[in-house]
């Protein structure tokens, strides 16, 4: 069973009139499950998009599907992104829309949405609760689409391709967003739907990958290049040590001390669903923590308490800066304080925003820019964008990058105000392992002036060195709290 | 009560009419301090009220809701749209009179009523907040001359009015102080507050009068904005139907065509969206949006004058205590339409395919942007306002129409909106049935340029680029248009 599954002869592909992919020639035998890795912005995606008819590519895709094989002769790419419509079809959606409650429900739950899926390619029901069960999804099946987190999104889409089990699998990114336990349990599915014949083409720089993969391939200058497993993780020959932009490491003086956040017995429920219960717990100013806890668990309801983003902050025993919530203050009072990047801030960020405007935003906490920022901010925005590597595209519009690049902006925009609290959920998605480590390196630059910095990173190995504290949730509750874990 | 607007002298008419202001952003340096510590209450928990009160609370103000007794005894979704974002909710007698702004967010047909109720309440020196002048124009509601009465007038619906807020922007505002009841000259100030707190600073402020507000809001929902969007849609349909073009496909193109249309439109202005053709179809559609122009003038001309006598909104009050009799059989009438019958077909329609083969809509918008605002500056409405209530909605009604066709639009527009859309239509359509028999699918369902050379005459070409770029609503449009930067693009299917 050898012959060519998928036969792909001088593929060109341009990405807003640049060449991204260059008389690019792979082909895929039968028995191959292949992993694409290497920097983020080297066609990685563009080539899965093409190979799924997404995008219009030069050159020639055969694909020749096993007509003897019960598995549906299809392509089916999962996306590095979650996309989702509502009952109208459009996908209008704001900034932390799924925390305001409006009586009358706009999307689709879960349920109705696997099973509309289900229908239209003839899938058997009884096969979905096990990989519900598998990737820790079985409690969301009656939330609506608006009310699922980034994870969350990930899941869904995960749940349909292993559902589905398509002849050739294309999963962009897949381990982005889901917590260890999801990504042991996703390889685990991944190696019985490739027994039962789905071959796999997986775009990952993780470590861990299914035992079934054989293949390894980069995207250099255009062309596919095959690499050896072992070779995926050397680090790449550009080591790129700029010197962080002197505003941003100057002693920062007026560094308030004492309590920043004081939670008590804060709980959040929508109806008689409770996703925090009960939280207990202060920072003070200074101090590093890590917040974990597995998909669903309710780290991102946290975090969007203390971004001044969640409604029911009125309605808890919370503090913020040492003042109760809901006392006369405004959220942009609290958000000028506080550096946030999150899957969701990245999501529904203005993607009409060039990178320049992205960046400078960061001074306004806005999602792109409405006012003139006037010459010292220009020109520190000059400054950060240079360090980050992004010149060549400072007047791009962000959804003309590719999804690392955009991340980059975001992150120069994140930390350009030097705040007080730097809220870094999940920050380095989308990125290479390089660019990841050269990021928490500058978290820990940063840190040194007294930030306060909360940090959620499913990926152990991906975390600043600073870090000092631990915070577990589970289930919407505290589960430990520990001090001094980190430190070594 | 009687018809405000006729009661005043013709000086102070026109003293009213012409109050438009469009403010600097330094007005707004105070912030929302002047309601800082001040109790806002809101009257109705619907789209706008729960999402300009989300925006208030964010921005350190004091909110509560109230509702009738009804409303929270059988837990309605206005109860449930407070209560669930942890508001304090409560009946009339409970929060009005501790209320320091009291803030009418209920549809206009419940407004005298609303207000009949809850004014002996009101505590004394209290502030009354409308979102639209209609009851205090056209109905000559009086209001307790302790009372301060203010306008601040979101011009965009609600959700997108939360949604702006969340990202740091906000939406254009149009605010006005009544000037019978501004007792303590405190009103401005406390609109301008309001407008911070919903983020309307951000994105252009324009001080109007109730006056002012009320005869170009009308004029601008009836004619351009439902009422032309609609009859345009069911024509452009209809003929496509006669002509033999997919009903699906022509389906979808209605639907989704005025979106994309005035999307460009939103970005642009009416020089933006005739851009997006090519020459010759262009030159196509210039001149018959100029016979468009020509064969409605007389009946823009006729809503507008009916509008600045009182006649429209005292037919429509005849018809709300007749039942809603017209109303209710016009609204029947627009559920039957071929167009509302037929689902959008499943065809997949280029972004660039909807100007090229619907150049008939093209015409028909710029027709109808033109001629409203031409309208309503004649009448001496100020092209700020008459900006704002003709181009600057037409893509918000547009996008309503791409998720909700005409029927589902119908309903959720204002009361008012839905009256005169109806109006508008029955009298459009006879107008415009000599010019429909001329027009072939070069205009409406297939490609005008297919099987032409694209060869124009440069002197024509020049002449028609001047015209649309020298009007006065295109002028006007790009001095508004940059204050309200980064407009976020509506993503559509």
């Amino acid at each position: 069973m050898s012959q060519p599954v998928v036969k792909i002869t001088n593929l060109n592909l341009k990405y807003q009139h640049k060449p991204v992919l260059q008389d690019l020639n792979w082909t895929i035998k039968g028995d191959e499950h292949w992993l694409l890795c290497g920097e983020s912005g080297s066609g990685k995606t563009s080539l899965a998009k093409a190979i799924s008819g997404l995008t219009h590519s030069y050159g020639n895709i055969e694909i020749t599907f096993n007509q003897e094989r019960e598995l549906p002769p299809l392509v089916y790419y999962v996306a590095n992104w979650f996309q989702f419509k509502d009952l109208e079809g459009q996908s209008n959606f704001y900034y932390q829309q799924r925390y305001n409650k409006q009586s009358a429900e706009t999307t689709a739950t879960v349920k109705t949405e696997l099973e509309s899926f289900g229908k239209k390619h003839a899938l058997p029901i009884d096969a979905l609760d096990t990989i519900l069960a598998a990737l820790g999804f079985s409690e969301q099946k009656d939330a609506t689409l608006i009310q699922l987190s980034s994870g969350e999104h990930k899941k869904l889409q995960l749940v349909k391709s292993l559902w589905l089990k398509p002849q050739l699998l294309i999963l962009d990114l897949p381990y982005n967003g889901l917590d260890s336990t999801s990504r042991r349990n996703l390889n685990t599915l991944l190696e019985e739907i490739a027994k039962a014949g789905t071959q796999l083409i997986l775009i990952s720089n993780e470590t861990e990958v299914p035992d079934c993969i054989n293949r390894f391939a980069m995207i250099k200058e255009g062309q596919l290049v095959e690499i050896a497993g072992h070779e995926r993780n050397l680090k790449g020959t550009k080591s790129v040590n700029r010197p962080v932009p002197a505003f941003l490491t100057d002693a920062v003086s007026l560094r308030p001390s004492g309590e920043i956040i004081k939670m008590i017995d804060v709980t959040i429920s929508y109806g008689e669903k409770k996703v925090l219960k009960n939280i207990n717990w202060e920072v003070n100013a200074g101090e590093k923590w890590v917040l974990h806890g597995h998909n669903g668990s309710g780290k991102s309801t946290l975090l969007s308490l203390i971004c001044g983003d969640h409604p029911q902050a009125y309605a808890n025993n919370f503090h913020l800066f040492g003042n109760k919530r809901g006392s006369g203050e405004s959220i942009w009072e609290i958000k000028e304080r506080i550096g946030l990047i999150s899957p969701e801030l990245h999501w529904y960020f203005d993607p009409s925003a060039t990178v320049w405007q992205s960046v400078v935003s960061g001074f306004y906490d806005s999602s792109g820019l409405f006012c003139d920022p006037g010459y010292s901010k220009k020109s520190q925005t000059d400054e950060l964008i240079s360090y980050f590597g992004l010149d060549e595209y400072k007047n791009t519009l962000m959804n003309e990058l590719p999804l690392g690049k955009q991340r980059l902006a975001l992150l120069a925009r994140t930390i350009i105000k030097n705040p007080e609290i730097l809220i870094l959920d999940e920050p380095c998605q989308g990125l290479d392992q390089q660019q990841t480590e050269h990021f928490n390196r500058l978290v820990d630059d940063l840190c040194k002036n007294g930030t306060t910095l909360i940090y959620v990173g499913h990926f152990d190995a991906q975390i600043p060195s600073c870090i000092e504290k631990r915070i577990l949730l589970e289930n919407g509750e505290v589960k430990s709290i520990e001090t001094d874990i980190y430190t070594n | 009560m009687s018809n405000y607007f006729n009661t005043l002298p013709l000086r102070e008419q026109l003293n009213q009419l012409g109050v438009c202001d469009f403010m600097d952003s330094g007005e707004f340096l105070d912030g929302v301090n002047v309601l800082k510590g001040k109790k806002l209450v809101i009257v109705g928990c619907g789209a706008q009220g729960l999402n300009q009160g989300l925006n208030l609370r964010d921005s350190g103000l004091d909110v509560s809701y109230t509702l009738r007794k009804e409303a929270i005894e059988g837990k309605r979704d206005s109860w449930k749209n407070a209560t669930e974002n942890n508001f304090t909710v409560g009946t009339y007698e409970e929060l009005i009179p501790s209320a320091d702004v009291v803030v009418n967010l209920t549809p206009d047909k419940q407004h005298t009523a609303v207000v009949n109720a809850i004014m002996p309440l009101m505590k004394q020196g209290a502030t009354l907040l409308y979102s639209h002048g209609f009851n205090i124009v056209e109905e000559g509601m009086q209001i307790r001359k302790d009372i301060t009465v203010i306008m601040v007038a979101p011009k965009c619906p609600g959700s997108e009015v939360r949604a702006e807020y969340v990202r740091g922007f906000g939406v254009p505002t149009l605010i006005a102080v009544h000037p019978e009841n501004n007792p303590e000259g405190k009103g401005l100030a406390q609109a301008k507050a309001y407008c911070v707190g919903t983020g309307g600073h951000r994105a252009g402020v324009l001080r109007s009068s109730f006056v002012a507000e009320v005869k170009s809001d009308l004029m601008g929902e009836q004619t351009i904005l439902c009422g032309l969007l609609q009859t345009g849609s069911i024509l452009s349909f209809d003929k496509m139907i006669e002509k033999g073009i997919d009903a699906g496909y022509a389906s979808k193109l209605v639907q989704y065509g005025v979106e994309v249309i005035t999307e460009a439109l939103k970005h642009g202005g009416v020089t933006g969206m005739m851009d997006r053709l090519s020459n010759p179809a262009k030159i196509k559609a210039f001149e018959v949006s100029e016979e468009l122009k020509d064969i409605m003038r007389p009946l823009f001309q006729k809503h507008q004058d009916d509008i600045m006598s009182g006649e429209f909104s005292r037919v429509m009050m005849e018809d709300w205590a007749n039942g809603d009799k017209n109303l209710l059989a016009w609204r029947a009438a627009t559920g039957e339409t071929a167009f509302e019958k037929t689902p959008a077909g499943d065809v997949k329609i280029a972004e660039q395919e909807y100007f090229d083969n619907y150049t008939l809509m093209v015409a028909f918008v710029r027709a109808g942007v033109e001629l409203a605002f031409e309208t309503m500056v004649q009448a001496g409405i100020k092209p700020e306002s008459a900006y704002y209530e003709s181009l600057h909605e037409t893509p918000l009604i547009a996008n309503t129409i791409a998720r909700k066709k005409l029927f589902e639009m119908n309903r959720v527009i204002s009361d008012t909106a839905e009256y005169g859309c109806y109006l508008f239509d029955q009298a459009c359509k006879p107008l415009l049935k000599d010019f429909m028999t001329k027009v072939d699918t070069d205009l409406v369902g297939k490609n005008f340029n297919e099987g032409k050379d694209g060869g124009v005459d440069n002197q024509s070409l020049i002449a028609i680029n001047e015209a649309l770029r020298t009007h006065q609503v295109e002028t006007i449009g790009a001095k508004l248009r940059k204050a309200m930067t980064a407009m976020k693009s509506i993503k559509t299917a």
